[in-house]
């Protein structure tokens, strides 16, 4: 590498942190519920079973930036994995108009379906080797339940909102949004279908905010 | 009766509510409890039902009226237990109008209880103790309400024969002749999901798998005899089943059951010098499924033999074809054909006579889930016994079920 390359690699990389620095972010923390889910499986029928017990689901929140965001111009695709017989993610938000996969990594059939008003799709009965993946696209917002036809137990979510700045936090609620545009908006923390908790909040360029919730 | 019908129509009005699967969701969790840390975890799980029924006399399989309509209402309770990784336990209890749907008064039963040792985590070997359905067939694994896409059973678990397990006939002639007493004194040749009383042993072993069990009843056994405390092991039966799944779509099976079905009390009534363990029934099974995206097939066909005193070998086959589409997430139709056969056995007269009706049977259903916890479904049944036209039957049926 010579003189004139590193110069130039230094170059976008001062340009590019400048640009990330113009964005503001949000870091906080959002207080989840003390409870989990601890799915049991109904092996009643099952002539045969296998051993083991079913992970369970550490309670997390989705926070979200809500406000008027322009759409995406590339539709997105994201995935929830049927796996060891739980859907992976048990939550997973998606900005309107994402398309979710939905690979089957079991040895066993899977069936998804869901009848939440903003998505009722029923996939069928599919192997791990389907091909192509079988997917549907949420175009609508709201809250879609998954679950399995055959496996009981099994239950996922996915919120459909329709900003592009979210994420889930993680088991302690903790949580970082990068890359927000300044300017007055409400932060919602989704934590159960009977809780979203909100802030209004004021970003400024090259801003960190501090937000619990609640 | 009304209280149990107030409980359900209430449950039926709260879950066509739009924001009723949240609900029931919440419900779920709360009838689940966890202790040490998750290794102990209970669910109490159950369903509800709502059938009616209105049908030609006689009341077809095991439907007991003397009217030619019913109304049943069921209410069963689960519970599962997962103890640790290789311990799971689970019962089943019901109130409802008998076992089979009948005209009789409301009771509480505990159908089902047993415990699994599943010692390794690859499935190939379980212990199963206590009272739980047969691992003949495929037919156990959908005959709750719920999975069923038909309210009734099918025909080899639900037609009675000439076979009465209290009292042997008294002549070859008494066994072919018309049956007098009422219904439920007789046996199908698989009396619904049997559950009778015992132990099994199951696993799977790369694509084939393997299940045993001894009971201290046999498939024709009425529901009064699975209990241990009625009917004891001094006569077991069994049974076992043998699979191969050569990949998730298809699972094929064959079957075997070997056990005496008189009761106790038909001792009395024995030739002299023969006991009850002399007579038997033997029942040989083949069963198929296959599955695809919307598609579900099944099909089972029986060969059985009773050991009749005064009269020999009485055999039968029995067997059905069903299929399942759905046309929308939330619709589905299904379709079955069943048909019996009986072989001829001597009538005593120096002939020989058929010790049943041939019959041939087709069930239509369409079923509707409202939503994840409430399922709809009616069926229309035409039955043919022998070959005049006025032996046809028909049933129409209808079931709510809720499921929490």
């Amino acid at each position: 590498m010579n003189f004139r390359h590193c110069l130039l690699s230094l170059l976008l990389f001062a340009t590019a942190t400048a640009t990330a620095r113009a964005q503001a972010v949000i870091e906080g923390r959002v207080k989840l519920p003390k409870t989990h889910s601890t799915p049991v499986m109904n092996k009643r029928y099952e002539i045969v079973t296998a051993g083991g017990v079913l992970a369970p689901n550490p309670p997390v929140a989705v926070v979200y930036l809500a406000g008027a965001f322009p759409k995406p111009t590339n539709a997105a695709v994201a995935q929830i994995a049927q796996k060891d017989l739980m859907f992976v993610p048990a939550l997973l938000p998606v900005q309107v108009g994402t398309k979710v996969e939905f690979p089957n990594l079991d040895n066993a059939y899977h069936n998804i379906f869901s009848y939440s008003p903003p998505k009722r799709f029923d996939l069928g009965r599919y192997r791990s080797d389907e091909k192509p993946l079988p997917a549907q696209v949420f175009d609508v917002p709201g809250l879609v339940t998954l679950r399995c036809d055959i496996h009981e137990h099994m239950r996922g979510l996915v919120l459909v909102l329709e900003t592009p700045h979210f994420m889930t936090t993680d088991t302690d609620g903790h949580f970082q949004l990068t890359n927000l545009p300044p300017g007055q908006f409400k932060l919602k923390a989704w934590v159960s279908s009977q809780s979203t908790l909100e802030i209004p909040v004021d970003l400024k360029t090259n801003s960190v905010l501090h937000v619990n919730l609640p | 009766m009304k209280r149990l019908l107030v409980i359900c129509c209430w449950l039926v009005a709260l879950t066509v509510r739009l924001d009723a699967e949240d609900c029931f969701d919440r419900v779920n969790e709360w009838l689940t409890f966890t202790a040490c840390h998750d290794l102990i975890r209970t669910r109490v799980s159950g369903l509800m039902d709502l059938e009616g029924y209105a049908f030609t006399q006689p009341a077809p399989g095991l439907l007991y009226t003397d009217d030619n309509k019913l109304f049943n209402s069921r209410l069963t309770l689960f519970l599962d237990a997962q103890l640790g990784p290789h311990v799971y336990a689970f019962a089943q209890g019901r109130v409802d109008r008998g076992f089979d749907p009948s005209d009789s008064s409301e009771q509480a039963r505990a159908d089902e209880y047993a415990l699994r040792i599943t010692p390794w985590d690859d499935g190939r070997f379980n212990l199963q103790v206590g009272k739980f359905a047969t691992v003949v067939g495929n037919w156990v694994e959908r005959h709750q309400s719920w999975e069923n896409p038909f309210v009734t059973a099918p025909l080899p678990y639900e037609n009675t024969t000439a076979i009465y397990d209290a009292e042997a006939p008294a002549s070859a002639q008494d066994f072919v002749g018309a049956r007098t007493d009422p219904k439920y004194e007789y046996c199908p040749v698989i009396w619904g999901p049997s559950y009778a009383t015992g132990a099994s042993i199951s696993g799977r072993l790369g694509k084939f798998d393997y299940a045993a069990e001894m009971k201290n009843a046999t498939l024709s056994s009425r529901p009064d005899s699975w209990s241990a405390t009625q009917v004891g092991f001094q006569h077991p039966t069994l049974s076992g089943r043998l699979g191969f799944r050569p990949n998730e779509m298809w699972n094929l099976g064959v079957s075997a059951s070997d056990g005496p079905y008189y009761l106790a009390e038909a001792q009395r009534s024995l030739p002299l010098g023969h006991s009850l363990g002399d007579y038997r029934e033997l029942v040989l099974g083949q069963d198929l499924s296959f599955a695809w995206h919307h598609f579900q097939l099944w099909a089972e066909c029986y060969e059985v033999r009773f050991d009749v005193p005064r009269v020999g070998n009485a055999d039968t086959l029995a067997y059905y074809l069903e299929a399942k589409y759905k046309f929308t997430p939330q619709l589905f139709g299904a379709v079955r054909w069943n048909q019996q056969l009986f072989a001829n056995v001597p009538d005593g007269l120096g002939g020989a006579a058929s010790w049943g009706r041939n019959l041939w049977r087709i069930d239509t259903a369409l079923g509707y889930r409202f939503t994840a916890h409430l399922q709809g479904k009616v069926q229309y049944s035409l039955q043919c016994e022998n070959s005049g036209a006025s032996d046809f039957g028909h049933l129409v049926a209808a079931q709510f079920t809720v499921r929490f």
